[in-house]
């Protein structure tokens, strides 16, 4: 990522910093969710495949986000291979939309999944108020190292092209 | 064990007639894929070998889940032989191209005309309309699961090969229809098809939950099988789904990266030294910005950046093994056959109607 920094421009690539935030953000939302499915739900299995007080809205949204997720992350590569070969990548944007794209899904799961729809919960048999903490703060801390980055990216691009 | 009976060669008994049908069909329609591909090959196309190995793969998947030993209970061997025979066969048949293989290889006559006319034919055009299509497979599955066609099929032998064949064909017709490699009478776009694939994906998704949480009406299961059954037809349906994706994302990397370099070579004059590589791996991209490596080839071959801007790119490189036909972006180097393009991807556009 980091080499493509200082190189000076080939006739006609221009770096794409909207479109490099976008994809990298999508592939952030999608590793996030790949890293839930494997870590909570197939390792520790704390996550339930099912459980019984999912209605049938949630059942559709899961399926929905589910597959969703799974097209993400093979539509995010290939578009962010595309962006390399044609040299419009902007690392600075493509991180800032990666943790961007990491924590908004962490939260999402937190809030709207796991609370409003009820689909599963973090772990079951024990006290969820520590893990739901746990969860949505650690979304909330990689949603503002998005932010941060996503800021500090655009102070780059304005102080690049005048200097 | 009410299902006990459904497969009977994952006993220890003979297969039964069906079955035996369907293996000697995988085999024979393997063979003649094959054949076909071979004879292509001997006149001077290309054909890549790995086709072939799909479309065998796919047979044999085929063969495989009417006659083979499945894993598991009878719900979960049912669902295994599902997914192969409905996602994981088909989609490796139609990696093959066996439409296109077929228009190539048979001679102009009536078997020709007859298969490209129905091919291009008004109805098959609209089953082959990816939401019809996806709307066939899944809603197959559908009726299939939340009715009593799964009990039912339990005991007539021959509604459960009409409902395999069924299976089989929506499966073949769904992924033929998104993934749109071979000819067909009108070619739709990436939104449609990456749409369908996101409905068709999401719904087999659902079915296969509530399948974890009910079984299908009348059907008597352990809950354990019906819980692996659901779980396999869940997490087997997202391999093959990502797949199909693969295969889409593919197919629009690589026309982009033939727009772009046909956008460059218009503009005129590349820099760089990679100008034209004329590698046979499909489109290059002229003036690939490749970090650090492009930099330092570019400052080991002084002579290449001199030239730039004189004249057209292909010129800014010592014409000795430069492919000939290689400012189309693609060798034209030996003809072995008559007038045949030897290059895998411009070969298949070429030759392809429409």
């Amino acid at each position: 990522m980091n080499a493509s920094v200082h190189r000076p421009p080939v006739r006609g690539t221009q770096p794409e910093p909207r479109r490099s935030m976008v994809v990298c953000g999508v592939i952030g939302a999608a590793v996030m969710a790949a890293v839930d499915e494997i870590v909570f739900h197939q390792i520790l299995g704390w996550h339930h495949f099912y459980d019984r007080s999912t209605t049938g809205v949630g059942l559709l949204s899961d399926g929905l986000l589910h597959t969703a997720e799974l097209l993400a992350l093979v539509a995010g590569f290939f578009l962010y291979a595309d962006l390399r070969r044609r040299g419009a990548l902007a690392p600075a944007h493509a991180w800032a939309g990666f943790f961007l794209g990491l924590g908004a899904f962490q939260l999402f799961d937190g809030i709207v999944d796991h609370k409003l729809l009820r689909l599963h919960q973090i772990r079951y048999g024990v006290d969820l108020t520590p893990y739901d903490w746990a969860w949505n703060l650690g979304g909330l801390v990689l949603l503002l190292t998005g932010v941060v980055l996503g800021v500090r990216a655009a102070r780059l691009g304005r102080a690049g092209p005048a200097s | 064990m009410i299902l006990a009976h459904v497969h009977p060669a994952a006993g220890l008994g003979l297969p039964g007639p069906w079955e035996q049908v369907s293996v000697v069909a995988a085999l024979l329609v393997a063979v003649a894929y094959g054949t076909a591909a071979g004879r292509l090959r001997r006149r001077g196309d290309v054909w890549p070998r790995w086709r072939g190995v799909s479309f065998t793969a796919g047979s044999a998947g085929v063969a495989w889940a009417a006659a083979g030993p499945l894993p598991g209970g009878p719900f979960t061997a049912h669902m295994v032989q599902h997914l192969i025979l409905g996602m994981a066969a088909p989609l490796l048949l139609v990696l093959a191209r066996p439409l296109t293989l077929a228009l190539r290889v048979l001679p102009p006559g009536p078997v020709r005309r007859g298969l490209l006319s129905l091919a291009r034919s008004r109805p098959v055009g609209r089953l082959v309309l990816p939401p019809v299509a996806a709307l066939l497979d899944v809603g197959g599955l559908w009726l299939l699961y939340r009715t009593e066609v799964f009990a039912a099929m339990q005991h007539r032998p021959l509604l459960h090969a009409v409902v395999h064949v069924h299976v089989l064909a929506a499966g073949l017709l769904f992924t033929f229809a998104v993934c749109q490699l071979d000819p067909v009478r009108r070619r739709r776009g990436l939104p449609l098809r990456g749409t369908t694939l996101l409905a068709a994906g999401a719904a087999h998704a659902v079915l296969a939950k509530t399948l974890y949480a009910s079984p299908p009406p009348g059907a008597v299961l352990t809950a354990a099988d019906l819980h692996t059954g659901a779980q396999v037809m869940y997490y087997g349906g997202d391999l093959v789904e990502a797949a199909l994706g693969v295969v889409l994302a593919a197919s629009w990397y690589r026309a982009a990266g033939r727009a772009q370099a046909h956008r460059r070579r218009r503009a005129g004059p590349v820099t760089g030294p990679r100008a034209v590589t004329g590698a046979p791996a499909g489109p290059s991209v002229p003036d690939s910005p490749a970090g650090p490596e492009a930099a330092s080839s570019a400052a080991a071959r002084p002579e290449t950046v001199r030239e730039r801007g004189g004249g057209r790119t292909a010129d800014a490189r010592p014409a000795v093994g430069r492919p000939r036909g290689s400012a189309l972006g693609f060798p034209v180097a030996v003809r072995r056959g008559p007038l045949r393009l030897r290059s895998g991807k411009g070969a298949d556009t070429a030759r392809r109607p429409r």
